[in-house]
């Protein structure tokens, strides 16, 4: 199955890097023509055309949220994920948001299958160029699900 | 009783921007907030580095237009090394830029603007939106696609295919561009041309049926800062700042860019962490200008190239003195830059010159700080360095366009906010014109908001003591 391996992030704002650290790690292990890692620092809308074309996407991201420890690892399908229409930049249009766009202006050619792999981070305001020691420590263990999950 | 509103549209970061709006007894509104989020500690974490790594570290400041600090970050280079561009390498670059201002006025235009404009602020926010301009007219959505998708094709022929832009390096380009990258984009261009004009077309007849709207919202008066040529014509890559009153009178007339500090100063105030830009001369906030498509129209007098020009020379008839004031031109602004940037691809690209080897010199650390000044898609973006004589990183000062625009966005809340909000009255249309007035500005809340941002449009109305009243969400 064609797949997409994208990270997500800006690996020099601090827990903001864990989607970026996982696919480079995860890259390392994958020899599978039909697979691709990428990284991006962009997201919203303009994932549209990186994720043009696939059948499969695997995503690696970090997530803030209010109720879980950080470093805690979370594996999230489409129905899992929020669904925005407004926004105030069309950069930050949600992925379901981005997915939904693509089918209609591109029918059959987005990715059918959306695994997330979401990170909970805890500093993503300020540029460190490293990551918490409990985001850090959930890296290696984030790599085996993705290289898992390719496998299926 | 106080009452307190709070938007906040954006993001799984807290913070992020966000409207707060006070209401006074009589529940009209008594004083407005935008705050922005700005990634913290990025002066301090470049200290210490080599000049030539900051082309590849400040295009992470921001996801949306790296390409920017990229080329402004390799201008403050050029300068420190002391070195002149040879003609293909400023070509290229002036490519590269160009077609980010393509690429990035299309998305906003097609993806974000274009339900407003299309469907009007009051009609239903479940059509609002891109979908909806995607079900009712596919042709155009398709057209959005289209102009993103050549403009970041260029950039990826100049830079290979990088998740951070690596096509400039101090003293020039890395890579040439082929003839077949060039014919290529040259087969394109003319659609791009034509789709950027029914842009621009479908803003004009937009602020013809909506004159009177286009007039009084969020209209107000303040300066205007952009580059400029020789010719006081739009520039975008080069040329000296100009800054116009709010008469179209002229305040500063081509100062050299390296000189910012002399006419513009930063306030901080404690609510925000982003600074407050203003012209020193006139004080805070008396000097609050504006920059971005509407800052450089306002401040210019024209576009290089033709169609644009004359879209430009038309849009300013609009007013008596020429000055458009109201937030929502920025729009027709953003547009013509747009059909000013496919039409500077295709000069750039009949010339053979494009395509020429000599892209590169070499130069050492000949100046102990360096100024590059650009005007990115949002506006005037100012990057300082100042280094040691091996080249290390001293100091570092950014004034990004959001920020000089940050006076502004305040100000276009506020009047939005009183213009609508009467008697404690918030309905989802008035929410939407607040969120219509900073969209107007296409403003950058830095980076760190993925593809899982959850953002619903809330609105919710604190009483004093702290108990919502009223809860809107969108």
């Amino acid at each position: 199955m064609k797949t997409l391996v994208l990270g997500i992030g800006n690996d020099i704002l601090g827990d903001d890097g864990v989607g970026i650290h996982i696919v480079r790690e995860a890259a390392k292990h994958i020899s599978s023509g039909d697979v691709i890692v990428e990284e991006t620092g962009a997201a919203g809308l303009s994932l549209l055309e990186r994720i043009k074309g696939y059948e499969r996407l695997i995503i690696a991201d970090a997530i803030l949220t209010d109720n879980t420890e950080v470093g805690k690892i979370h594996r999230l399908t489409l129905k899992d994920l929020a669904k925005t229409n407004d926004s105030i930049t069309p950069h930050e249009a949600a992925l379901r948001t981005t997915l939904e766009i693509g089918n209609s202006l591109f029918p059959g050619e987005m990715p059918r299958d959306v695994v997330v792999f979401a990170v909970q981070t805890h500093d993503v305001d300020h540029v460190t160029g490293k990551m918490s020691r409990p985001v850090k420590a959930a890296v290696p263990e984030v790599v085996r699900m993705i290289l898992a999950e390719i496998k299926t | 009783m106080a009452n307190k509103i709070v938007i906040e549209p954006v993001s799984r970061v807290e913070g992020h921007g966000k409207v707060t709006v006070y209401l006074n007894d009589q529940g009209n509104v008594d004083k407005s907030y935008l705050h922005i989020t700005q990634v913290r500690g990025f002066e301090k974490f470049c200290e210490g580095r080599l000049y030539n790594e900051m082309l590849a570290i400040t295009p992470r400041i921001c996801g949306i237009c790296p390409v920017s600090h990229h080329l402004a970050a390799a201008k403050a280079c050029d300068e420190i090394l002391g070195v002149q561009l040879t003609p293909t390498a400023t070509m290229l670059r002036r490519l590269l830029h160009n077609a980010q201002f393509l690429q990035s006025h299309a998305l906003h235009f097609f993806y974000l603007a274009s339900p407003d404009l299309l469907f009007g602020m009051e009609s239903d926010p479940a059509m609002r939106n891109i979908i909806g301009v995607i079900t009712q007219q596919p042709e155009l959505a398709k057209k959005g696609v289209f102009l993103r998708s050549f403009g970041q094709k260029i950039i990826e022929y100049l830079g290979e295919k990088r998740v951070h832009p690596n096509a400039a390096i101090p003293g020039g380009m890395n890579k040439v561009l082929s003839q077949a990258e060039r014919q290529l984009i040259l087969s394109q261009i003319d659609q791009a041309i034509a789709d950027s004009q029914l842009a621009v077309n479908i803003v004009k007849d937009y602020i013809t049926k909506n004159k009177a709207l286009a007039d009084s919202f969020a209209n107000f008066d303040s300066s205007y800062l952009g580059l400029v040529d020789a010719n006081n014509n739009v520039e975008i890559y080069d040329g000296k700042l100009r800054l116009k009153d709010k008469n179209g009178v002229v305040l500063e007339d081509k100062f050299a860019p390296k000189d910012y500090l002399k006419y513009i100063e930063e306030k901080v105030e404690d609510w925000s962490y982003l600074k407050f830009p203003y012209y020193k001369k006139a004080g805070y906030p008396a000097g609050m200008y504006r920059v971005g498509p509407l800052g450089r129209f306002n401040a210019a007098e024209g576009h290089s190239t033709p169609l644009a020009n004359k879209e430009f020379q038309e849009a300013r008839k609009l007013t008596k003195n020429g000055v458009l004031s109201g937030s929502l031109y920025y729009h027709l602004a953003r547009m013509i830059e747009m059909l000013n940037a496919a039409e500077t691809i295709k000069a750039l690209l009949q010339n053979e010159q494009i395509c020429g080897n000599d892209i590169w010199v070499n130069g050492s650390v000949t100046n102990e700080e360096g100024v590059g000044v650009i005007e990115a898609p949002r506006g005037t973006l100012i990057h300082h360095y100042k280094v040691d004589k091996s080249g290390q990183i001293k100091q570092v000062n950014l004034i990004v366009s959001t920020g000089h625009n940050n006076l502004a966005m305040n100000k276009a809340v506020f009047d939005v906010a009183s213009q609508y909000i009467k008697g404690g009255n918030v309905t989802e249309g008035i929410l939407n014109r607040i969120e219509v007035a900073i969209r107007c500005y296409d403003p950058c809340f830095s980076c760190s908001t993925h593809a899982l941002g959850h953002m619903p449009l809330e609105l919710t109305v604190h009483e004093a003591d702290g108990t919502v009243r009223e809860l809107l969400t969108q």
